[in-house]
């Protein structure tokens, strides 16, 4: 039934330009990409090869204008999953989904979506997607519900997103009272561009059950793109109390980009500690292709107890669309 | 939740509004970018509003360059700029024509745009020597040099 309902969604969002429901031009583009890998991964205590299906996705994006100036924007994209058609029991399972506002003043909108700390970190996971992704490891990597946000236009390199999430009966602060205010949990981006420089101070506050700040910076000379993130977040019982740095990496050479990155992060309750560091390659088949190899390595280090080690290594490829 | 922080944020951001958005060229995985909503209003290309001209979009144009040769000036594989002389008129005809520049900072002054604008006026000349109107123009990189472009015009000879 679900798939019924999705191809009629989309079906519905593609021939909407024919009937114009809307006085001013209707926009549309359906993109997506297909990331599969061969991947060997090793836990310790199991050795597998596998094929991997890394965050493909379909989606469609566009714009109406419905005054001069003032347009009505939506995305809605969904995860396929490429090696074995189940997506957590599903054909397609929901990734970013929104609509908004978007005039001279900014933009507002709201729907489930990536938090302005989780966009905050623009591209600096050079392993996105893979077993090096940064979410493996930092906490602040999240896709709410039920978000409301804001996002201020650029202006002298500067930018800001905040984002406001109701509780809806949840308690996210974890005080055992359930949450049902507008703005429960909060999420927020302050960005400045220039040049080759990215900069951001991001954070979450009753997020995932935590707060979170991050400081991330991306600078890009010529083939060299450096990115720099450090991160503080702990959760609303006092168990976790986390601070730590990811360093990343890339040069291109030709059609050919070398790529690393290093990431380590510590909790200072409990000392347990978790490092990640990957090595790979891409090359370029042509606009929006690419073939890559990988090799990641995930520790887990707690107190008292014997180190876990996850390493990958893979081969794969991606298409853009 | 410390509402007063919550409402300063607002306040700063609502004092970085302004009309500034960022230039582009979509890649899937802008989609999750922190600038997306800039990806979507300002890199979807605006569909013609329907008017009398509707015809004249869905018209076949006729390309006026392929892979050519290659520039002695600019070393972009293009055709030759069309000297003005034997002067050709198609009533009603569309034609695309496109011609090389670059942004380069080194860039010579016979790359730069304004070059262009003129070799696309003479090849325009050429092809619509009795008049002619600009239908569309627009820009795509040069994928094989960052920095350098293609200068698009799809014009139709005066009827």
């Amino acid at each position: 039934m679900k798939k019924v309902l999705l191809t009629a969604a989309i079906a519905s969002a593609l021939s909407v330009s024919s009937y114009g429901f809307a006085e001013g031009p209707i926009d549309g583009t359906i993109y997506g990409k297909v990331n599969v890998s061969v991947v060997n991964q090793d836990t310790g205590s199991s050795d597998e090869w596998k094929l991997n299906s890394n965050a493909s996705r379909l989606g469609v994006k566009g714009k109406t204008e419905i005054a001069d100036g003032l347009y009505a924007v939506y995305k809605a994209e969904f995860e396929v999953c490429v090696d074995d058609g189940d997506c957590k029991g599903q054909t397609f399972t929901q990734r970013n989904i929104m609509g908004g506002i978007r005039g001279s003043f900014g933009t507002i909108w709201a729907g489930k979506h990536d938090t302005p700390t989780k966009l905050a970190q623009n591209k600096i996971d050079l392993f996105n997607d893979l077993e090096g992704d940064l979410k493996n490891t930092f906490e602040g990597e999240n896709r709410v519900s039920n978000m409301v946000a804001y996002t201020s236009p650029e202006i002298n390199g500067f930018a800001a997103s905040v984002a406001i999430i109701p509780g809806e009966g949840a308690d996210l602060d974890q005080d055992g009272i359930d949450d049902s205010g507008l703005a429960d949990g909060m999420s927020y981006s302050i960005s400045y561009t220039k040049d080759n420089l990215f900069v951001t101070v991001a954070g979450d506050q009753d997020v995932d059950n935590q707060d979170l700040m991050r400081v991330v910076a991306q600078y890009t000379m010529d083939d060299l793109q450096l990115g720099v993130m450090y991160q503080q977040n702990e959760d609303n019982l006092g168990t976790k109390d986390e601070s730590g740095f990811f360093v990343s990496a890339a040069y291109t050479i030709d059609k050919t980009t070398l790529k690393a990155q290093y990431g380590s992060i510590e909790d200072d309750v409990d000392g347990d500690k978790e490092n990640t560091l990957s090595l790979g390659a891409d090359y370029k088949l042509a606009k929006g292709t690419k073939v890559y190899v990988f090799y990641t390595d995930n520790t887990d280090s707690a107190v008292g107890q014997a180190d876990t080690d996850d390493s990958a290594f893979g081969v794969g490829m991606e298409h853009k669309f | 939740m410390n509402n007063a922080y919550l409402l300063a944020l607002i306040i700063a951001s609502g004092l970085l509004s302004a009309n500034a958005f960022s230039n582009c060229e979509f890649d899937t995985d802008d989609a999750d970018s922190p600038n997306f909503m800039d990806k979507i209003v300002d890199c979807e290309e605006q569909p013609a509003k329907i008017s009398s001209k509707k015809k004249s979009s869905i018209a076949p144009a006729t390309k006026l360059y392929g892979e050519g040769t290659v520039d002695p000036v600019s070393g972009i594989a293009e055709r030759p700029v069309v000297a003005p002389g034997s002067m050709n008129h198609s009533p009603g005809k569309v034609f695309a024509a496109r011609q090389p520049y670059s942004l380069r900072p080194n860039a010579k002054f016979e790359q730069s745009v304004t070059i262009a604008i003129q070799r696309l006026h003479v090849e325009m000349a050429h092809y619509c020597s009795k008049g002619w109107s600009i239908e569309n123009q627009w820009t795509e990189p040069d994928a094989q040099a960052e920095g350098d472009f293609f200068l698009h015009f799809s014009f139709r000879c005066a009827g």
